[in-house]
């Protein structure tokens, strides 16, 4: 044997071991589908800004496992077909280290069964629905886990407040649409419990924009209390044609829509005290959620969203999980994530037997003068709702 | 729920009905003029009411033009958009098999709302111009929907002198009714599905300018329009320009009144239900086919 050719030996030795220390410290991979394109485009984006600055703070305080992170996403334009195909791929084709669930709930409950059949742990930051988590026991998934409170909690403030201001009954009107009617149907049950009478429910199709018979029966029945479960275009419909028909409710809430800046802009005096829900407000406050706010508008140049922050969160929870489990095994970060009580920016977090989430709240929020104002629960609460909404005449 | 319709209920319902059906007698007439004309099934037709319904936004937004001036802006922009359709697209599909001019405007009716959720995006835009409401006894008159509903009968009425007293119009009739004794009449048939087709196109657009001020906009707004349109000229009897007229109060009072006796959800249904048997039982329409 020469020299050279010991040489070479040498060299294609150094070459592999040097390859498998690079294996061993390569980053972690999180793969994530989401919606970056098509209708929740905008949404799905907040949410991939906080995938990316949860995937900048780790790396900035030393990685996970003593390894970097790094997030491998797709788009999957909005449809849970897309997205069904891109998990399959991210973990037989990439074979990522773990995943972060996408945007929405129709996607999510696509993708879960994806996530499921290879055994992988989906935290889903931003998936509302309840039937995704709670399914009969011959039909339950054991690794996906919720961020956000339930679409049924949305309406819990309003009726809540109402209710200790000694208001009686309800109209509750919804969108006829999954996340809408579980939001519906939420309010009704807290009504109920609360002792109050439903005087009125009714469903109108997705796209309507026109509410003058259903504003009318309403007002026939002058309930104290009007509950809308909506998304934006008619949260916006319903506002202005109550004003045009003259429907005042001592109080009127709405769900989805009513926190973006676009429900004042186009409705301007008449969106004053509209109540409305979120799941999380920059102005909270849960630790850190001021910083982040400033370090979010620094990296991205514009405010985040709730779906900035729950993907944000969702991200550190998970990141959470596997460090206190030392692996990334995913029964064993599953274990990990069932035990887990945390709070983040988002708020907090703590998972029932079937990943379903406890312990988020919900907050309540009024537009006064052109402002969101936080006005449940209580504890949050830095101000007081303008009670009662006066009838329209009198503003 | 057990609501008790009082006449006071039904009334306000009723006042609506009338308010909207107008809109979608004005708009569906357009729809009635491109099939009567050109026998050409415009899918296309919403997504034009849309752009219409932006260039009302933006006239407003941008340059603060009051929005009801704006709406002949919209309409004479629309009428050149139509115009350049037909000349560049349309004409090609006019003696064509119906499944070509269903393909041709459904591609225009795509690309148009793909365009339009490129050059604004997908996000809602409204003109906050006239809220609120008249009281009148019981009823309660939407401010932007009255305005709006004496637009549309304006600009239907003025149509209809069009069609009955201009040359052109009775032109546009004659080529209606049977095109190639129109072409031995001396019509020049290819500038009648011009105007035709720009007439329609300005019609939807006075549509979109009105429908801005009532409620947010955004890229695809315009087929729930088309469809409704069609439901209106289905009704009236398609090419029956009065017909439309017929069929849009009709809509609006159908699409109220079930609202009102069972649910928002259920109104739609009925307005189906009824077409389905229109088609089955009178397929000409309740007014006949094509009398002009």
């Amino acid at each position: 044997m020469t020299t050279k050719a010991l040489g070479a030996v040498v060299a294609a030795m150094a070459v592999l071991v040097g390859g498998l220390a690079a294996q061993a410290q390569g980053p972690i991979r999180i793969g994530a589908s989401l919606s970056l394109t098509g209708t929740y485009a905008k949404l799905g984006r907040n949410q991939h800004e906080g995938y990316k600055l949860c995937e900048k703070d780790l790396n900035a305080t030393g990685g996970l496992l003593g390894r970097k992170v790094e997030f491998v996403v797709y788009d999957d334009q909005s449809t849970p077909a897309t997205a069904v195909r891109l998990y399959e791929k991210l973990i037989t084709e990439d074979m990522v280290d773990g995943v972060m669930g996408p945007y929405s709930s129709p996607v999510t409950e696509a993708s879960a069964n994806v996530t499921e059949k290879y055994k992988k742990v989906m935290v889903a930051p931003l998936a509302a629905t309840t039937s995704i988590f709670k399914r009969p026991p011959d039909k339950k998934r054991y690794y996906v886990f919720m961020v956000i409170s339930p679409a049924e909690a949305y309406l819990e403030g309003l009726i809540d407040m109402a209710a200790k201001r000694g208001l009686k009954t309800v109209a509750v009107v919804n969108e006829d649409t999954l996340f809408s009617k579980a939001a519906a149907a939420g309010a009704v049950d807290i009504a109920k419990k609360k002792g109050m009478q439903v005087v009125f429910q009714e469903a109108y199709p997705k796209g309507n924009t026109d509410f003058a018979a259903l504003l009318t029966k309403v007002k026939s029945l002058n309930p104290d209390i009007v509950a809308a479960a909506t998304y934006f275009d008619d949260a916006v419909a319903l506002t202005r044609q109550m004003r045009e028909l003259d429907v005042s409710p001592k109080a009127y809430g709405v769900t989805v829509g009513g926190d973006l800046p676009e429900f004042y802009d186009t409705l301007k005096a008449n969106a004053e005290y509209v109540y409305g829900a979120t799941q999380w407000e920059h102005v909270l406050p849960y630790p850190g959620n001021h910083e982040f706010f400033g370090a979010y508008k620094k990296e991205f140049g514009h405010e985040p969203s709730y779906h900035s922050a729950a993907g944000y969160a969702g991200c550190l929870i998970y990141a959470e999980a596997v460090k206190r489990a030392g692996t990334l095994d995913a029964d064993r970060v599953r274990e990990q994530l069932l035990k887990l009580e945390m709070r983040t920016v988002f708020g907090d977090y703590k998972v029932d037997q079937d990943g379903f989430q406890v312990a988020h709240r919900m907050v309540t929020f009024q537009w006064q003068e052109g402002k969101k104002v936080v006005v449940w629960p209580d504890e949050m609460a830095p101000a007081k709702p303008r009670f009662p909404t006066p009838p329209w005449n009198q503003r | 729920m057990n609501v008790f319709v009082t006449p006071a209920m039904l009334a306000q319902v009723v006042v609506s009905g009338i308010l909207s059906g107008a809109l979608y007698a004005m708009v569906a007439l357009g729809l009635a003029l491109i099939f009567g004309v050109m026998r050409i099934i415009n899918v296309a037709h919403g997504p034009l009411l849309m752009l219409g319904a932006y260039t009302t936004y933006f006239l407003y937004s941008a340059l603060g033009l009051n929005p009801y001036l704006t709406v002949p802006v919209s309409m004479l922009a629309l009428f050149a958009v139509g115009v350049l359709l037909e000349r560049t697209l349309v004409f090609r599909v006019v003696d064509a098999p119906e499944l070509s001019s269903l393909l041709l405007t459904f591609g225009i009716s795509i690309a148009l709302v793909n365009l339009a959720q490129l050059l604004f995006t997908s996000d809602l835009r409204s003109v906050e111009y006239l809220t609120g409401s008249w009281v009148v006894g019981p009823v309660a008159l939407s401010k932007p929907r009255l305005v709006a509903f004496v637009f549309a009968g304006a600009l239907t009425g003025l149509a209809f002198l069009f069609l009955r007293r201009t040359k052109l119009g009775k032109a546009i009739r004659a080529t209606s009714q049977s095109r190639e004794v129109a072409m031995v009449c001396g019509i020049d048939v290819q500038r009648i599905h011009l105007i035709t087709f720009g007439l329609a196109a300005a019609l939807a657009a006075a549509g979109g300018a009105l429908i801005a001020m009532i409620v947010a906009i955004q890229p695809e707004m315009g087929q729930t329009w088309t469809f409704k349109s069609f439901l209106v000229i289905v009704l009236g009897g398609a090419g029956n320009y009065p017909g439309a007229l017929l069929g849009g109060i009709l809509l609006g009072l159908i699409e109220q009144v079930a609202s009102l006796f069972l649910t928002t959800q259920l109104s739609e249904v009925v307005a189906y239900v009824l077409l389905v048997v229109v088609l089955l039982v009178r397929p000409t329409g309740l007014l006949g086919g094509r009398e002009t």
